[in-house]
């Protein structure tokens, strides 16, 4: 076709111009020959193009004290995406969105950020923070469970259910709770409804123990940071892939390995953000690598064996899981924009997702017991005749359940909430709800 | 061509570039019209959605025993649906049951043999053989027959999703109605049996069928004629196990040869009426009224509609075919032939002294700019670090932003500025050429930045006098972002493996107007640059190879020049290439017919950048289009992995085109992501430029050379 010259109308968009390698030498004489007034105006005239202000972040962040709105609004739609997940079971909600990756990502990029300070503090400081709003849930799900049935001898094991309560004080492994045998509350729940309730318990286990190799992780990444990046992918794959009968390894042991190897490696992807390693690569790299792997992930989640009748969910695959969230992190960590602002479009959300992150870990424990809740409240309009009558496609609609489920899990929040306050040592707020400022019709702080 | 004709170009169509969506609609339209096609075609083959798995048997646990144990039609529907019954064909009645038909070659015998009896008998048809043989429905249902649903597409339903199931069932009654205007609602499920063999996996899917109102009809016998056990075995296999029994008999008329089948016919008709049996059909063998309803207004008229288009499909494929076939051969041709001349050149291009004596004569620069703020200091500085005597014109093309004061406040010895008020890139071109001082003339843009050695390696052949021209190396110098190393890539394959291949065919379409050298004698000749076309970089090279100048490609003479870096301006930038390179060879057209070299160049030249610069990338589109519909619709595996080895061949072809160039090869790893993002852009600007120019083209055309008449004189500062 015609000529390959950059053919631009203007120059609004303008990216510095790269000189070759072994051209450079001549780039002192080229500074020389410039006029200074035009150097000058060079410089304090940035064209207000897009590409500047990208230029602009991928420039080493400084520290700022305000915060990311982008990693806020990534924070809320992975809260939001569990509890849809955990209400639905759409299988096809993890690939769209996998909440966990991303989680474990933003939480990496911010313990690396803290962890200019020195180690010991961060790691008590996070634990500080992480471990009241679980024991306050772990008090209660126990209190619930001993009223129900599941008391210590209820597996006839007494000390062993005494000793294992030490893992709701410092959940290394997953605490202990009554799988089955419950009375239902007289709610008439499921005899394992504490099964469910302790769901969401595992990530707080794997967020703990990435916390506390954190220090060692960072120092790791820093020396040798591509096989510190891709270690946590191998072990997941060498684990699921080549040990699929792991009997000679403690249950307890497996499984905290493999949750921690599965998004070890997100976790790891967020630090190397923080670091500003990954805008030292070339800007090409990451968007042409990231969906190959995202491909590799789907592929390997395609060609397991399918039960017929259900389409594969990558929940239930471990490498799919970690490979596909992996090149998805990649991906939205590189466009990462760095609002610091809301885009107007977005602003409107603001409240919702200020929300969202000052009770994330509130939210992320009760939403299951709200969702779990919801059942027998809804059970209980079988027997209104009305609902019977005319409404039974409401009664059985999961959308209805989420419906009843979403005010119950605010009135929980509202409950519980504000020990999350009391660990950041903050005073504590019933809703933190940003409020307006006077004469504003909308915050964006 | 660029900056001048873009703003002229928005001045004359504000609407298009201020929506640019619209752009997208007609080519994406054109391409969701052909996918269409090929899916109805596909669903008429049975190729689409097509599955083969067979569910193995499972536990009974959910089936009622009176139904296992009852008789093969089963009756879920209304009130029935909670506690479905069965039902059995009476004594002494006999229902014969054809399942998935009909075929051209085997209904017709089997109607004939049927109605040689007097006998009625069922069909369960699948809707893609109805789809396929209008005329056999028609038939069966005029030789008094009853027809059943057996699924659209054929599949285990026990592996479907009630979606599908719905959709495989509205879909052959939406074929029923458009071939024989009628519905039917005796339905029996693919790869079924008797009532027995019914599971905890099928049985839902036949209460989920009642539900929506249709009758099961399971079988008595099974002759198993498919598997073609002989033809007493058949009968043999059809005859009641008690004396008397009433029996719903399975045959075959499609799915293989059925020779047995018609043979087998004959002897159970004759053998069962010969036992007193009666044969009818199900509906009336149980004493309710026909299956089949005939259907009216928009059903009727969707049906037919639906036939219709689907005719049109299969009609429409070959052609469809055949013209992929022809991109595969163009593009299979294209990398053949860079594969077999580029390796030509590279070895040619090593050779010392190739060209004859040194060059070493003082040469002048153009340097056309216009709003080029950013760029000029950089592209000056480039070129006093050459190492080669030059003398440089910079014309100022009526810039806006202060250009010229740039160039004035630098105050370089070499450097001559004009200033002339805004005429567009050509006129500054031949305002430069009528200033310069020395009969080679280069030219670059005001972005472009030259490396030491460029104008020395640019100017060497034309040591040879027969060369009038020499075509550079514009190389991408902001590779780094995304888009950028897309750019990257193409240049590197696209069009600096392209023009080895043609400089070694000796028809160099386009010299870059980023790097490239002329004769004066060869510019003058020609009368100079002209704004006839949008690409007037490719329309002066043509026209220098129509005066009989051999042009070549000078592989060392590097220009880093600056890729456009958001989309739109990619677009842009697109657009005016492909509309004003087809303007160009629109232009050249007469080259074809003509004698000497222009006829060389335009029965040689011309064709081979039509149709690996137009026909091949217009077609392109063909082959995203079959790999989403393999992969939707059809066989994924199959598809992607053909699509994959595209890929890895291309990607070998890439990466020795980087090794040519002497380019680190990483960027490559942008390639899969090209192909699927990129490609798919550049010919939909094609596909929008090709729209353009067959349907306003030439009034635009008129507009853009009246535009170009405005030029005013060039005043030299």
């Amino acid at each position: 076709m015609t000529s390959p010259t950059g053919q631009r109308g203007r120059h609004e968009e303008t990216v510095p111009l790269r000189v070759p390698e072994n051209f450079a030498r001549h780039e002192d004489t080229m500074a020389l020959r410039i006029p200074a007034q035009w150097r000058r105006d060079h410089d304090t005239d940035p064209a207000p193009g897009p590409e500047t202000q990208q230029e602009e972040q991928r420039a080493p962040a400084p520290p700022r004290g305000g915060r990311d709105r982008y990693l806020d609004l990534l924070r809320a739609l992975a809260l939001v995406r569990v509890v849809l997940y955990h209400n639905f079971g759409w299988f096809w909600l993890p690939l769209l969105f996998p909440s966990m990756g991303v989680m474990f990502a933003l939480a990496g990029s911010l313990m690396a950020r803290s962890l200019s300070r020195p180690a010991l503090g961060v790691v008590r400081g996070r634990m500080r923070r992480l471990l009241p709003p679980m024991w306050l849930f772990g008090g209660i799900v126990i209190t619930l469970q001993v009223l129900d049935g599941g008391g210590p001898d209820a597996d006839g094991h007494p000390t062993w259910w005494w000793a294992k309560l030490a893992f709701w004080l410092l959940p290394l492994s997953t605490p202990p709770y009554a799988e089955d045998g419950l009375h239902g509350l007289h709610l008439h729940l499921e005899s394992g409804w504490a099964t469910q309730l302790v769901v969401p318990l595992w990530y707080l286990r794997a967020y703990l123990w990435y916390v506390l190799l954190s220090p060692l992780m960072l120092r790791a990444l820093r020396r040798f940071p591509v096989v510190t990046l891709l270690a946590p992918l191998a072990l997941v794959i060498a684990m699921n892939g080549f040990f699929v009968e792991h009997d000679f390894v403690y249950q307890r042991v497996w499984e905290t390995v493999n949750d921690f190897a599965t998004f070890g490696s997100c976790w790891i992807l967020g630090m190397a953000h923080q670091e500003g390693m990954l805008r030292r690569l070339p800007q090409y790299v990451l968007p042409s690598l990231a969906p190959l792997v995202m491909v590799a992930g789907f592929w390997y989640l395609q060609s397991r064996p399918v039960d017929p009748t259900q389409p594969t969910d990558i929940e239930a695959w471990p490498i799919a899981q970690a490979v596909w969230s992996f090149g998805f992190v990649a991906l939205l960590l590189h466009l990462s924009p760095s609002w610091e602002r809301w885009p107007a479009p977005l602003e409107r959300w603001n409240g919702l997702v200020s929300l969202l992150n000052s009770r994330a870990v509130s939210v992320y424990l009760w939403h299951v017991t709200a969702l779990v809740a919801a059942v027998p409240l809804i059970d209980h309009l079988w027997d209104v005749d009305f609902f019977y009558e005319h409404l039974k496609w409401l009664l059985t609609s999961q959308w209805f359940t989420l419906v009843v489920g979403v005010p119950l899990l605010a009135l929980l929040v509202l409950a519980f909430g504000w020990v999350e306050d009391v660990a950041a040592k903050r005073s504590p707020r019933l809703f933190p709800y940003p409020r307006r400022k006077r004469g504003k019709r909308r915050v964006a702080v | 061509m660029s900056r001048h004709q873009r703003r002229r170009q928005s001045l004359l169509r504000p609407r298009r570039l201020a929506a640019p969506p619209l752009r997208f609609f007609m080519p994406l339209s054109l391409l969701a019209c052909l996918l269409a096609l090929l899916v109805l075609r596909g669903l008429a083959t049975n190729e689409v959605f097509h599955d083969t798995r067979i569910a193995q048997s499972v536990d009974k646990t959910t089936v009622p025993e009176s139904l296992l144990k009852g008789g093969p039609v089963i009756d879920a529907r209304g009130d029935k649906k909670a506690n479905p019954v069965s039902y059995r064909i009476p004594d002494k009645t006999v229902v014969l049951s054809f399942d998935d038909g009909p075929s051209p070659e085997w209904t017709p015998k089997v109607l004939k043999v049927l109605a040689a009896h007097g006998i009625r008998a069922d069909f369960f048809v699948t809707g893609s053989m109805t789809t396929r043989n209008p005329e056999l429905i028609r038939q069966i249902v005029a030789g008094g027959h009853e027809i059943g649903l057996h699924t659209f597409t054929h599949p285990d339903l026990v592996y479907q999703s009630h979606t599908r199931i719905s959709w495989e069932l509205a879909q052959t009654q939406l074929a029923l109605a458009g071939v024989a205007g009628v519905h039917s609602s005796l339905f029996r499920p693919p790869y079924s049996s008797d009532a027995s063999a019914m599971d905890d996996w099928n049985y839902p899917v036949i209460k989920y069928v009642g539900a929506h109102g249709y009758l099961t009809a399971f079988i008595d016998r099974d002759t198993d004629d498919w598997k073609r056990p002989g033809v007493a075995e058949i009968v043999k296999a059809a005859m009641p196990t008690t004396p008397g029994a009433g029996e719903l008999i399975l045959l075959h008329d499609a799915g293989g040869d059925r020779s047995e089948t018609v043979e087998a016919l004959e002897q159970i008709i004759v053998k069962l009426q010969g036992e007193g049996y009666r044969f009818t059909t199900i509906s009336d063998a149980l004493g309710a009224s026909s299956a089949m309803v005939p259907v009216h207004g928009f059903q009727l008229w969707a049906g037919k509609g639906f036939i219709w288009a689907t005719h049109v499909s299969v009609v429409t494929l070959p052609l469809l075919v055949g013209l992929l076939a022809l991109v595969g051969f163009l593009n299979f041709g294209r990398f053949a032939l860079m594969i077999v001349l580029a390796p030509v050149h590279a070895r040619r291009s090593k050779r010392q002294g190739a060209w004859g004596p040194p060059v070493t004569e003082p040469v002048t620069v153009l340097v056309p700019a216009y709003n080029e703020r950013e760029c000029i200091a950089n592209t000056l500085n480039s070129l006093a670090a050459s190492d080669y005597p030059i003398e440089v014109i910079v014309i100022d093309d009526g810039s806006t932003d202060g250009t010229a004061d740039i160039v004035e406040e630098m105050d370089l010895p070499f450097v001559r500025l004009i200033r002339k008020v805004n005429g567009g890139k050509p006129s500054a071109l031949n305002a430069g050429v009528a200033a310069a001082s020395y009969d080679i003339v280069v030219m670059m843009d005001g972005d472009t930045v030259f490396e030491p050695s460029t104008v020395r390696e640019l100017v060497q052949p034309f040591g040879d006098p027969g060369i009038g021209a020499v075509a550079g190396n514009a190389k991408v110098g902001n590779r780094d972002s995304l888009i950028g190393a897309w750019q990257h890539i193409e240049y590197v394959l696209g069009h600096n493996l392209d023009r080895r291949m043609y400089d070694v065919l000796n028809v160099i379409p386009t010299i870059p107007g980023a790097v490239g050298a002329f004769r004066r004698e060869a510019l003058q000749a020609v009368g100079g640059m002209s704004d006839d076309t949008l690409a007037e970089d490719t329309d002066i090279t043509m026209a220098v190879l129509c005066e009989g100048w051999r042009i070549v490609y000078a592989e060392r003479a590097r220009a880093w020049t600056e890729a456009p870096a958001s989309l739109q301006q990619l677009w842009s930038q697109r657009y005016r290439w492909s509309y004003g390179s087809m303007q160009a060879m629109w232009k050249h057209r007469r080259a074809v017919v003509s004698r000497g070299p222009a006829g060389r160049f335009g029965r040689i030249g011309l064709p081979l950048v039509v149709l690996f610069g137009v026909v091949a990338p217009l077609l392109a589109p063909l082959v995203d289009l079959f790999l989403l519909y393999g992969v939707l619709f059809a066989d994924t595996p199959i598809t992607l992995a053909s699509w994959g080895g595209f890929i890895l061949l291309q990607s070998v072809l890439s990466w020795y085109a980087f090794r040519l160039d002497r380019e680190k090869p990483w960027h490559l790893i942008s390639l899969p992501l090209q192909q699927v993002v990129y490609r798919q852009l550049m010919y939909i600007v094609l596909l929008q430029s090709t729209i353009t120019a067959f349907t306003g083209g030439r009034l635009r055309w008129q507009k853009l050379r009246r535009t170009g008449e405005v030029s005013a004189a060039p005043v030299e500062v």
